[in-house]
């Protein structure tokens, strides 16, 4: 007979998603996968179509950088101070040789960081396969059109790179793969809509980084070995003060969740690119459809980034979220120079607000664990919630 | 700093100084033809949008890098948002008021100091309201992020035209359906339909600028050089806010007779001439003077400018407007700052150094914008290769307080004893 769930149980499965971000990139799948012969390929950003890389047989890779923060020797040398940290930290990674385990890198053109990144990349760090998509900052059917024909290049040109030929077929497959992954994830985060969740946001963000890191479909297996051992029973938060939501750009360290929460916040929901935005929508094939067409609706609708114009629909699905789980506050973390979400944050701020929802903000460097300074002001921030609920 | 209540108080100001510069430069032989003319045709631009709303007409406040072509097609008042903001600025000395006022707004420090005095104006109602706001993402996400801002001030309607990264046919053709789809935004907006006949004399009125401004770099190319440092900003003004219109041929036009008669006679901007170099982006615009001041100094002469002056081979066709437009944002010089950078643009840089003869190179590193400073390494690595230094001049395009004309005197000054020293 099965054991029931308990927090051992809960936190082995667990455990197997911090073995992969601890043994990152040197993981079994990693190897495995190059050892066969295959490629794996390294990504940047959400509009890039992880399904195409998959049903080309290779293994995506998220590039994301070092997971602390860093002294950006090289990253300031290259890419300037005053592009974001995260850009930074990837390029300096990359001229380190932390990535060249890779075959190549796949990016679009989602904002000035990642445009420089990438021409930065292509420059100074050698790939043999280096990919651009062109990803069109509305949605208009014919930012669709533009968009689909973009990925139908990098379609031919993965193709060519790997010998294999991308069918529909094999697309289907990486979208059942995909959608699997996606649906698995919807059942772990709406655990977070309970008075008391069992799974922390910290833990979250341990766990989406390793499906960054390793194949979807073992991915899959840790995410079902997590929901059927998880203790729903099990109270994540032992001193919980405030619901919370996570706004902003790009975070990659799970300690600075930790530490939000070690005083008392319940960071319950997020639209973060290596999060919730990551995996939000599904893909749909409609009837007579072709499973690329699918991939490229998905792709240019899915929860937006701040890059996105118009931004009512990302305010509208951030104020979705927000209500859906029932928060007391929200966090804006952007990372320093992170322009298309400091250019939002008022937006946000306002938006927010009048749903009675108040926001702190937080300018921070990527890979930051937290520091006194932040520790304070989340502090103060706990103690206004709290009051305001008194 | 000048107190000036309202939007047409500030205009007036800005018409009389105008008029006087005119004045002035008419008494004095030694000013140059186009230099007068340069400020006639800020005086007309600045009347038409004050006179706008009396007059019925309707202001598109749009971008730099918008077609203008298509505003004046359609007999639209146009008011480009970054050099209408910053013209202004410069002439009441209201920059640091827009900047503050766009930080109120919620801009930070780290959107681009140009953006935020941009929204700051608007905001402090210093700029007239405009109808319409056109933008585009044409060069940067601070020009891309700040549309909706500008429509939420002003109350108005907008249209944001999206660029494409790449050159494949598919996004010239996406660009393409931009273009008629803010065209048919424009025409529900005004109740006006589109005057083709107008639209393409603009696009032959462009195509014959591109081909002076052609030849005014060949003009460049001469030892000595006579293109003055105050020239370039003249210039770039003149077709930002005149594109197509004949206001921009004349003073193309008077600025290579001039610049003609210096080569013809072997006068260069600067006497004698001791340093060449190459500017990498845009100076300070308030240190204009200064850098034409420092210049004369110094024999210094700025001989191209890549980034900014160097049009991409193609013409245009007048009988295919839309297609023509298209072809002329694909062929902008500073469009290198957009497409991804690569060999092409690398080889601009170097082959620009070499033909200008160029013994130096200055990069304006505005420290507000991401998208320049972050190819000032590899620049800096192509020119080494050919023996070109560098200089990388730390500053912001708008927001004096951030070096002092002291300090960029001193780093020019290090930099052409170095120069002097090889």
């Amino acid at each position: 007979m099965k054991p029931a769930p308990t927090a051992d149980l809960t936190s082995q499965a667990l455990d197997r998603f911090r073995e992969v971000n601890g043994l990152f990139p040197e993981t079994s799948h990693i190897l495995e996968h190059k050892r066969q012969g295959k490629k794996v390929l390294g990504w940047l950003c959400t509009y890039v179509p992880e399904e195409i890389m998959h049903a080309a047989g290779v293994l995506p890779i998220r590039i994301t950088g070092y997971s602390h923060e860093i002294k950006p020797d090289e990253g300031n040398a290259y890419l300037y101070v005053n592009n974001c940290s995260f850009s930074r930290s990837c390029l300096q990674l990359g001229l380190r040789g932390g990535y060249d385990f890779l075959d190549g890198i796949a990016g679009g053109s989602t904002c000035d960081c990642a445009r420089r990144l990438m021409d930065l990349w292509h420059h100074y760090i050698a790939t043999s396969f280096y990919h651009m998509i062109t990803v069109p900052q509305k949605y208009s059917s014919k930012a669709h059109e533009l968009y689909y024909e973009q990925i139908t290049q990098f379609t031919q040109h993965l193709s060519e790179f790997t010998g294999i030929e991308i069918t529909d077929a094999s697309l289907s497959h990486s979208i059942q793969i995909y959608n699997e992954s996606r649906e698995l994830l919807r059942k772990l985060y709406d655990l977070r809509k309970a008075n008391n969740p069992p799974i922390t946001g910290s833990e979250i963000i341990e766990i989406s980084n390793a499906g960054f890191r390793m194949p979807k479909e073992t991915f899959n297996e840790y995410l079902k070995n997590l929901l059927t051992n998880i203790d729903t029973s099990r109270h994540a938060y032992s001193n919980s003060r405030a619901r919370l939501m996570l706004t902003g750009s790009i975070l990659g360290n799970h300690e600075f969740v930790e530490s939000i929460e070690q005083l008392g916040g319940l960071v319950v929901t997020d639209d973060l690119c290596t999060s919730t935005r990551h995996w939000y929508d599904m893909i749909e094939v409609n009837q007579d459809e072709s499973p690329l067409r699918a991939i490229s609706r998905r792709y240019l609708n899915n929860f937006p980034c701040a890059r996105m114009i118009p931004h009512d629909e990302r305010l509208k699905r951030i104020r979705d979220l927000a209500q859906g789980f029932r928060v007391d506050g929200a966090i804006s973390q952007i990372v320093h120079n992170c322009t298309p979400y400091t250019h939002e944050l008022s937006f946000v701020t306002k938006m927010l607000e009048a749903q009675g929802i108040p926001v702190l903000s937080l300018d921070v460097e990527y890979g930051t664990a937290s520091s006194g300074q932040i520790q304070t002001r989340v502090q103060a921030f706990l103690e206004m919630l709290e009051g305001k609920r008194r | 700093m000048i107190n000036l209540q309202n939007t047409s108080e500030t205009i007036n100001h800005l018409l009389r100084t105008f008029r006087l510069l005119q004045k002035v430069g008419r008494k004095h032989p030694e000013v140059r033809k186009h230099e007068i003319l340069f400020y006639q045709l800020l005086e007309k631009y600045f009347t038409r949008i004050l006179n706008a709303r009396e007059e019925g007409n309707f202001i598109a406040t749009h971008t730099t890098f918008m077609p203008g072509e298509i505003l004046y097609a359609m007999d639209i008042v146009p008011m480009q948002t970054e050099w209408t903001s910053w013209i202004l600025a410069l002439f009441t000395k209201r920059g640091t008021d827009f900047i503050s006022e766009g930080r109120r707004l919620g801009l930070t420090n780290e959107v681009c100091s140009a953006q935020r005095g941009i929204a700051g104006a608007f905001s402090l109602g210093t700029l007239p309201r405009p109808d319409a706001v056109i933008w585009s993402n044409l060069i940067c996400n601070n020009i891309a992020k700040n549309g909706e801002l500008i429509m939420e001030i002003n109350r108005c309607p907008g249209f944001f035209l999206d660029h494409p990264l790449g050159d494949s046919a598919a996004e010239r053709n996406y660009l393409r359906g931009e273009i008629e789809d803010m065209i048919h935004f424009l025409e529900e907006q005004t109740g006006r339909k589109m005057d083709w006949d107008h639209l393409s004399d603009s696009v032959a009125g462009t195509m014959k600028q591109i081909e002076i401004s052609r030849q005014i770099c060949e003009l460049r190319k001469a030892v000595p050089s006579p293109f003055h440092p105050q020239e370039f900003m003249e210039m770039l003004t003149v077709t930002y806010l005149f594109q197509g219109q004949p206001e921009a041929t004349e003073y193309l036009e008077m600025l290579y007779e001039d610049l003609s008669l210096s080569v013809s006679e072997g006068r260069g901007a600067v006497s004698p001439e001791r340093f060449r170099v190459m500017s990498i982006f845009l100076s300070p615009i308030y240190r204009a003077p200064f850098l034409e001041k420092f210049s004369q100094e110094h024999g210094m002469v700025s001989v191209a400018e890549p980034i900014f002056t160097q049009w991409e081979e193609g013409k245009l066709d007048p009988t295919r407007p839309l297609d023509s437009l298209v072809q002329k944002l694909y062929m902008l010089p500073e469009r290198s700052l957009y497409s991804p950078v690569g060999e092409r643009t690398l080889k601009k840089i170097v082959d620009c150094a070499k033909e200008y003869k160029a013994d130096g190179a200055i990069a304006y590193a505005d420290v507000a914008c991401q998208h320049t400073c972050a190819l000032i390494k590899l620049f800096k690595d192509v020119l080494n290769d050919i023996d070109v230094p560098l200089l990388i001049l730390d500053c912001d395009l708008v927001d004096q307080t951030v070096t002092s004309e002291e300090d960029m005197r001193e780093k020019l000054e290090q930099f052409l004893e170095l120069l002097e020293d090889r």
